[in-house]
């Protein structure tokens, strides 16, 4: 079975080849049929030129395409039959909402019953059937945003390009039409790959993430395995909202122990046997280490198990609470689900589980280990 | 009573943007004003700063009136959204602006910038011009410039919209403990629920040109006033579903996906009216099959969302629901399945006007909110 | 891709080479000119071979310009200075009032406001010549025909609409809250124009007042028919060139360099300070 999308050694380079820029750094990707898979970074990243590329609204410097196993990079946009939602909406000012929507459909020659039907029904999925017969000056960011949306999903297209499609959604929609929009892209077997800097977003629609930095790709694996196994310290920390919490630490064996040290005299101590033999041995190696912990896995110690820590904030959120608390010369975060009875000042004992913890390198910011196994 | 307003009004040409506001802070409170973009929040910050002028109406600052006094005398201190910094001076004299109208020596100064510079970890670039820093230090620069003239009243105008997820969610955390070592007056203007919730001793909801209701987070959270507020707070949003109460034997009942649903006897009064009743994602959670008052579903799709897992499924009527649980919490992902309310945390409200059914029991209440 | 990117840099340079000669070319030409003499110039077909003197130079400087028919008297250094003088008077002048006038359409807006500054554009559209007869008649009668102070005031006509409509755009662009949070910081009106809106209006400053003083430094018919000859600029002083024995080209074209030398010395010195400027983006925020 081939790839419904893959990329080969991709390159970009603004300027010439070599010397220009080089916004992305050699791609290597296989996506399948049916897989929606979200290329995340932060501006600048190359998460954007990627899509550019693949849509063919910017050259590909070096490198292979492949959509449906047609080579497609010297093609021009329109013969490699992608679909594409805008970031800047660009809907067309001088037609209808109505008429943007229908737009390809009309050039794909369809009966007009079978256009309205598909025009209604995404319409109402992406609930603006109230604004069909307007114009695109005429309504709202969010709407506008919704109309270049459909536009895109309505059409029949071998591959869906959604570049940060979801950016100026109303707040109280944002959900629900995320799961609108996976479930009709779910339903229909589509292939869509949406680019965004909001890992809320990418971990709710994809299937698998491309976590992009500096060009590179940085990690690609589906969230749950971005969440339990970054590959290394800028993964872990960009994708997860509270972010990951992270100490530098040095690690030495005392007494037969694992400890610890992290800034401001905080020792955490672990039985040797909590960690495999190969990963005790690379930690003692090292000495000097990371220590990443995510904000769920911070638990409240009942007895005095845990190490100390002044709490600075304690804020509820309705159906999460979010505790910050000087910790190791920086803060921790935690996150628990009920409220919490502690007030700014208190302190309260932090305990960290050999499981939850991840080391990086400190140079390299590779992962050495998730939980108690090496990586 | 540090702030008060009297009935405010502004209109803009013909129309009217704050309608008959009132509102008053105490020392020392932080307040947020909550509300979607075009509610009028920045309008009313910015008359109390003194930047416009009310049509009608009274703002009193420490009880004087403030009728006629310039922005410069009225010992306030204000963080912009956009910044606005002064492109042309470095972070320092940004930062120095409210004390070098003080007229203070030079010495005095630079070591107020470097103390307030140093709380918010930007005393290393103190030196570069605002095109020079990034948006996290432009936005703390801001915040240093607006507490450095150690103001009775701060006015933060949505500070934090411009900066990403991470630095937005960690100044988050540090805002609490530096406001209160500030001692001031706080007005924090947010489009954002959470940002709200966390931050805010109080909060004043607005809409519609007009404050909707106001108080803590907790009250807003757990009894909003309308179905307007309860849509606004929570992510996902509550789930609203028409439904009309009937009596039978033993109390309230409503229909929800065809299995009727218990309700607290407070409710008697909205027997036979239209209504609709407000869930929240996290008060549902899947039950197994035959489970007393179980709601079938059809499942859609499922997604995380920030260490919560939230479910998109059909009702039995063809309504959407959803349903959110903490992350890694086992529950079926496609297919039939069923879920039970906590009624305790279920709402009414009024078709027609959207206000809120009271309950008759308010102890009840009190207890499920607890 | 690097064979594409070549032709369209070699095709980029020669348009752009293209453009430079058309522009360049005549001041190129009467630099040329400037230090040949009349026979040289007129020589068909023209070359550019010729033996170069300093002699137009030394006429214009020194004021006595040789003819066929004899030695003329001229005050082209009177001229030059007169032109020096009038335009950076009525620029400062114009300056000092349109700043503020334009801060005011700015950011003050008082009933009628729009309506004043359209007023005020509208000088520039009446022919100068419809202007002129009634202005001279009136400055005869209150004795302002041929003093600077009344060439200074004519030249507001021209300078102010300028200054005014340039910088109030300036003005404009910088947001209202950066200026906010100046005055709320604890400083006066004042304070804030002079600390806050005139250091980040200051490119477009610049820019007005050397657009004006091109501008009035090339202004003609003002001056040809309100000034007497001692108090002519360099553009009325030229008409001088035009002699009973013929027009001395070679002299016009010295003319010409020593009277733009100072304009294109000021928008060389300017340019970078402008484009710094311009490209002063922090003032978005």
């Amino acid at each position: 079975m081939t790839a419904q999308l893959t990329l080969q050694g991709v390159d970009k380079f603004y300027g010439p080849i070599g010397k220009g820029v080089h916004a992305v750094r050699d791609i290597n990707m296989d996506i399948e049929k049916g897989e929606i898979i979200a290329l995340l970074g932060s501006s600048g990243c190359g998460k954007t030129s990627t899509l550019r590329m693949v849509a063919g609204f910017e050259e590909t410097s070096r490198g292979k395409i492949l959509i449906a196993g047609r080579e497609v990079q010297n093609l021009p946009p329109v013969r490699r039959n992608v679909a594409m939602a805008f970031e800047g909406y660009s809907l067309y000012p001088t037609v209808t909402v109505r008429e943007n929507i229908a737009f390809a459909l009309k050039a794909q020659r369809e009966s007009d019953a079978q256009v309205d039907a598909k025009v209604n029904e995404v319409a109402e999925m992406l609930e603006i059937t109230a604004i069909l017969d307007k114009f695109p000056a005429s309504i709202s960011g969010g709407q506008q945003q919704r109309a270049s949306l459909a536009r895109a999903l309505v059409r029949d297209a071998d591959l869906y390009l959604l570049d940060e499609p979801m950016g100026q959604l109303e707040p109280q929609l944002r959900t629900l039409l995320r799961g609108r929009i996976k479930y009709y892209i779910k339903e229909r077997g589509l292939t869509a790959i949406l680019v965004t800097h909001d890992q809320t977003e990418a971990n709710a629609m994809a299937d698998r993430i491309a976590v992009m930095e500096g060009g590179v790709l940085q990690q690609f694996a589906s969230p749950d395995e971005i969440k339990l196994a970054p590959a290394n310290l800028f993964t872990g920390t960009f994708v997860g909202e509270p972010p990951m919490n992270v100490f530098s630490a040095r690690a030495a064996e005392v007494s037969g122990d694992i400890q610890f040290r992290l800034d401001a005299g905080v020792e955490l101590t672990y039985s040797a046997d909590q960690f495999a033999p190969d990963l005790r041995a690379a930690l003692l190696s090292r000495g000097e280490v990371v220590m990443g912990v995510r904000p769920y896995a911070v638990r409240r110690a009942k007895d005095k198990g845990g190490a100390a820590a002044q709490v600075v904030a304690n804020q509820w959120l309705g159906d999460q609470t979010h505790i910050a608390a000087a910790f190791a010369g920086s803060t921790v975060v935690l996150v628990e689900h009920d409220r919490a009875d502690i007030a700014m000042g208190d302190t309260i004992s932090v305990e960290l589980k050999p499981e939850d913890l991840h080391f990086f390198d400190p140079a390299s910011g590779a992962a050495i280990s998730h939980g108690t196994q090496m990586a | 009573m540090s702030l008060a307003l009297n009935n405010i009004v502004k209109r803009f040409k013909t129309e009217t943007v704050l309608n008959d506001v009132s509102l008053t802070v105490e020392t020392g409170e932080t307040l947020v004003l909550f509300g979607p973009s075009g509610a009028g929040k920045t309008v009313l910050l910015r008359l109390i700063a003194g930047v416009i002028e009310p049509d009608a109406g009274q703002i009193l600052i420490h009880g004087k009136d403030m009728d006629g006094v310039e922005p410069e005398d009225r010992g306030i201190g204000m963080a912009f959204q956009n910044f606005a910094l002064f492109p042309h001076m470095d972070a320092s004299a940004n930062i120095a602006a409210p004390l070098t109208a003080r007229r203070m020596g030079q010495g005095a100064i630079s070591d107020t910038v470097g103390k307030v510079a140093k709380m918010l970890k930007i005393d290393h670039v103190l030196h570069h011009k605002p095109k020079e820093l990034s948006n996290g230090q432009k936005q703390r620069t801001a915040l240093a410039r607006a507490l450095a003239g150690a103001p009775s009243i701060l006015l933060l105008d949505d500070p934090l919209r411009n900066v990403d997820a991470k630095l937005r969610f960690e100044m988050r955390l540090e805002l609490p403990r530096l406001l209160k070592d500030q001692q001031a007056t706080v007005i924090y203007v947010t489009q954002d629920y959470k940002e709200a919730m966390a931050l805010g001793d109080r909060i004043a909801v607005m809409s519609g040109h007009g404050i909707q209701q106001i108080g803590t987070p907790q009250d807003i959270y757990l009894n909003p006033a309308n179905i307007d507020i309860a849509r606004l707070f929570g992510d996902p949003v509550i789930n609203l579903l028409d439904v009309t109460p009937e009596a039978d034997g033993a109390g309230v009942v409503v229909s929800v996906s065809g299995q009727p649903l218990r309700l607290d006897a407070g409710y008697a009064d909205a027997v036979g009216q239209d209504c609709v009743i407000g869930i929240r994602p996290e008060s549902l959670r899947f039950v197994s099959k035959g489970t007393k008052g179980a709601i079938p579903v059809t499942i859609e799709t499922e997604a995380p969302l920030n260490e919560k897992t939230v479910t998109l499924a059909l009702t039995k009527n063809g309504r959407e629901i959803m349903i959110s649980r903490p992350a890694g919490e086992i529950a079926p992902s496609s297919g039939d399945a069923y879920v039970a309310a906590d009624t305790s945390q279920v709402y009414l409200f009024d078709r027609k006007t959207g206000a809120r059914v009271e309950h008759s029991s308010a102890e009840n209440k009190k207890k499920g909110a607890a | 891709m690097e064979s594409t990117s070549l032709i369209e840099r070699i095709l980029r340079g020669i348009a752009i080479t293209v453009v430079i000669l058309f522009f360049m070319f005549p001041i190129f030409w009467i630099f040329l000119m400037s230090l040949q003499t009349n026979e040289t110039i007129l020589r068909v077909p023209p070359s550019m071979v010729f033996e170069p003197s300093l002699q137009n130079y030394r006429a214009l400087i020194t004021g006595q310009l040789e003819t066929q028919t004899g030695t003329l008297e001229i005050r082209f250094m009177g001229n030059l200075f007169n032109s020096f003088f009038l335009s950076t008077t009525s620029v400062a002048i114009g300056l000092l009032l349109g700043v503020p006038a334009a801060y005011a359409f700015a950011r003050l807006k008082f009933r009628g406001s729009e309506d004043i500054a359209f007023t005020l554009l509208s000088f520039r559209f009446a022919p100068p010549l419809l202007v002129l007869l009634p202005l001279t008649i009136y400055f005869q009668q209150i004795g302002l025909a041929n003093t600077y102070g009344g060439l200074i005031w004519v030249y507001q006509l021209i300078v102010l609409p300028l200054i005014l409509w340039i910088v109030r755009g300036y003005f404009e662009d910088i947001p209202a809250d950066v200026e906010y949070a100046y005055r709320i910081a604890g400083h006066d009106f004042w304070a804030t124009f002079r600390k806050i809106a005139l250091p980040l209006a200051g490119p477009g400053i610049a820019a007005a007042g050397l657009l004006a003083f091109i501008f009035a430094w090339n202004n003609f018919i003002f001056a040809l028919v309100l000034a007497s000859a001692d108090k002519q600029p360099v553009t009325v002083g030229a008409l001088a060139f035009i002699t009973a024995s013929g027009i001395q080209y070679g002299q016009i074209a010295a003319g010409i360099i020593l009277s733009i030398a100072p304009t294109f010395a000021l928008a060389l010195y300017a340019q970078r300070y402008l484009v710094e400027g311009l490209s002063l983006g922090a003032v978005k925020g």
